[in-house]
């Protein structure tokens, strides 16, 4: 596979690798932000359909989580791809969030009103078995508009970590730096769209906003990790 | 749905076995340890519905007793036949009822003789809806002094059901039948038209959020007979109430307002017609007739009194809270001027 070419301006000639940390860590708060933000818009699309029962906060949790894990599990395997491949799957997992996000920003509401009266139909079906009908309508909804774009998001978390381990960082420390300002991100990202973002603009606004947040942020650290591996951790 | 659930836990536990097996190297590990997290997703959860829990017996003679249940953290105090229900919320515990269980047509807290005020709307309902339980307060008077008709009432927390049933002396009928479910999902399912539809869903001291939306008031309005009135329980003193004005503006072509003295509370009525006028007192009907099922307990003339002027220029400034916008629970920490000035 042919590798990608690098973009001039992030040669290590025209980056230092003090630079680079200065673009690197910002963008992985970011990322942080978006993806624990998102937990709370994606609590404002639910409610509408389901209520503010305990079982919407169940599956939407646990999409999250398992989301985290998926995308940590998939970020590792791409971080150990040779160079030229991990460059092309760093592309396809970015374009993968991206286009989810956009159909979440797109077309939730249309995808939620079907998935829950298609489960959920009457109030007769809530009462006699509605558990597992609730649960499914619940999941899907999860899984449909949440688990994509966060599990990838979450991949990018190891590429960070292997991106620092390359340039001399010892991988330890690495992860644990990475994931130490990645957390900081997830609190900004729930503390912002509580308590400032939501307050003040619709969630659909919002939702293009995350939209081009994520486009700008993973195309910006997708240039950043194309960086040669030749400079050493200050 | 349940066995859907279980086809796709029983797809991916075989694969799940092969991925530990595999020797096909890191690549084919990888992609099923992906694939292993998904039964998670398949395990049982607690269900969406459930009956009311079974409670061990009051104790006997006066007591208190306190209940963490699913949605509410609830105190339930009683002294001699009076029995009230409270829930712990921010800034300490808030009445969710308050009833003398020795006579059921007894209305203790303020706003729950407003709330008969729609009778001065609609005389002689065949059908109402009361989203959220409480302590029952409002339904043993109604389904005394209407008893043909049909009071359905949803509640979120099948807990709420039990406290009533084993400590609040309410029980159920075929005439006053409980639906433990979301107040919204109900609405939006239930084909009845209703002649009132009472929302008083508090949790504490707030209303969650997706029932205060323009949407969900006009489902509300839609299960609304020709006739029918929508009473709105609201509490004043913070911005979420001009927010909540305005909202039932948008969607009710009349609004009268009631404040109950005393009870920080402010009972909201809209109806769906524009004519007859319902926001000029003097038109309304004789509160010795439209009152008289209601025995002694009401006294409407009385009530007609706590009508209150809407704030005009605050609800102007307020937005409408729809399901795209949506701060109510900022909105509802925000005091207004004058509450922060008493403080």
């Amino acid at each position: 596979m042919k590798p990608l070419p690098l973009l001039p301006v992030f040669s290590n000639a025209s980056l230092p690798f003090p630079v680079a940390l200065l673009l690197f860590y910002p963008l992985v708060v970011v990322l942080g932000m978006l993806s624990m933000g998102f937990q709370m818009l994606a609590s404002r699309l639910l409610s509408p359909h389901y209520g503010s029962t305990i079982v919407e906060w169940v599956w939407l949790i646990s999409t999250f989580l398992a989301a985290f894990s998926v995308g940590s599990v998939l970020g590792g395997w791409i971080s150990s791809l040779p160079t030229a491949r991990r460059g092309w799957s760093q592309i396809a997992i970015a374009a993968v969030g991206i286009a989810s996000l956009a159909v979440t920003a797109c077309y939730s509401k249309g995808m939620l009103d079907w998935i829950e009266l298609r489960f959920i139909p009457d109030v007769a079906q809530m009462n006699d078995q509605g558990s597992a009908d609730m649960n499914t309508a619940v999941f899907l909804s999860c899984m449909a508009l949440f688990f994509v774009p966060v599990t990838a998001l979450s991949s990018f978390g190891p590429q960070c970590v292997g991106w620092l381990a390359a340039r001399g960082t010892p991988p330890g420390k690495a992860s644990g730096v990475v994931y130490g300002v990645s957390t900081v991100g997830n609190i900004a990202g729930v503390m912002l769209t509580v308590f400032k973002l939501i307050p003040n603009f619709r969630v659909s606004h919002l939702l293009y906003g995350w939209l081009g947040v994520a486009a700008v942020s993973l195309t910006a650290l997708i240039c950043l990790m194309r960086c040669p591996a030749k400079t050493k951790m200050l | 749905m349940k066995s859907r659930l279980a086809q796709f836990s029983a797809l991916l536990a075989p694969c799940h076995a092969i991925a530990l097996q595999a020797k096909a190297g890191r690549r084919l590990s990888s992609l099923f340890a992906l694939l292993a997290v998904a039964p998670l997703f398949a395990a049982p959860a607690a269900p969406a519905t459930a009956p009311a829990p079974a409670l061990p017996p009051a104790p006997k003679g006066d007591y208190v007793e306190s209940f963490d249940t699913q949605y509410n953290n609830i105190t339930v105090q009683r002294e001699g036949t009076r029995v009230e229900l409270r829930a712990r919320s921010r800034r300490g515990e808030f009445y969710e009822s308050v009833v003398d269980v020795a006579d059921p047509t007894k209305l203790i807290l303020e706003y729950s003789r407003t709330v008969y005020a729609a009778a001065y709307f609609q005389p002689e309902p065949k059908r109402a809806l009361i989203i959220g339980l409480g302590g029952a307060g409002v339904h043993r008077l109604f389904a005394t002094a209407y008893p043909d008709a049909l009071l359905q009432t949803v509640e979120l927390d099948p807990m709420i059901l039990a406290l009533c049933q084993s400590r609040l002396e309410f029980k159920p009928t075929a005439k006053t039948p409980v639906t433990i479910m979301d107040g919204r999902m109900f609405v939006k399912r239930d084909t009845t038209k209703y002649d009132w539809i009472l929302l008083d869903a508090f949790r504490g001291s707030y209303v969650p959020a997706h029932l205060k939306t323009e949407e969900f008031l006009r489902e509300c309005a839609a299960r609304l007979g020709d006739q029918g009135v929508f009473i709105n329980n609201l509490h004043e003193g913070t911005e979420l109430f001009y927010a909540d004005i305005k909202t039932m503006q948008k969607v009710f072509p009349q609004v009268v307002l009631l404040n109950p003295p005393g009870s920080g509370n402010v009972m909201a009525f809209g109806v769906n017609y524009k004519t007859p006028v319902i926001t000029d007192p003097a038109k309304w009907p004789d509160p010795a007739v439209v009152g008289k099922r209601l025995f002694a307990s009401v006294d409407l003339a009385e009530v007609k009194k706590e009508l209150m002027p809407i704030p005009t220029k605050e609800v102007a400034a307020a937005e409408v809270i729809t399901d795209d916008f949506n701060p109510a629970e900022l909105l509802n920490v925000i005091k207004t001027n004058n509450e922060a000035k008493g403080r």
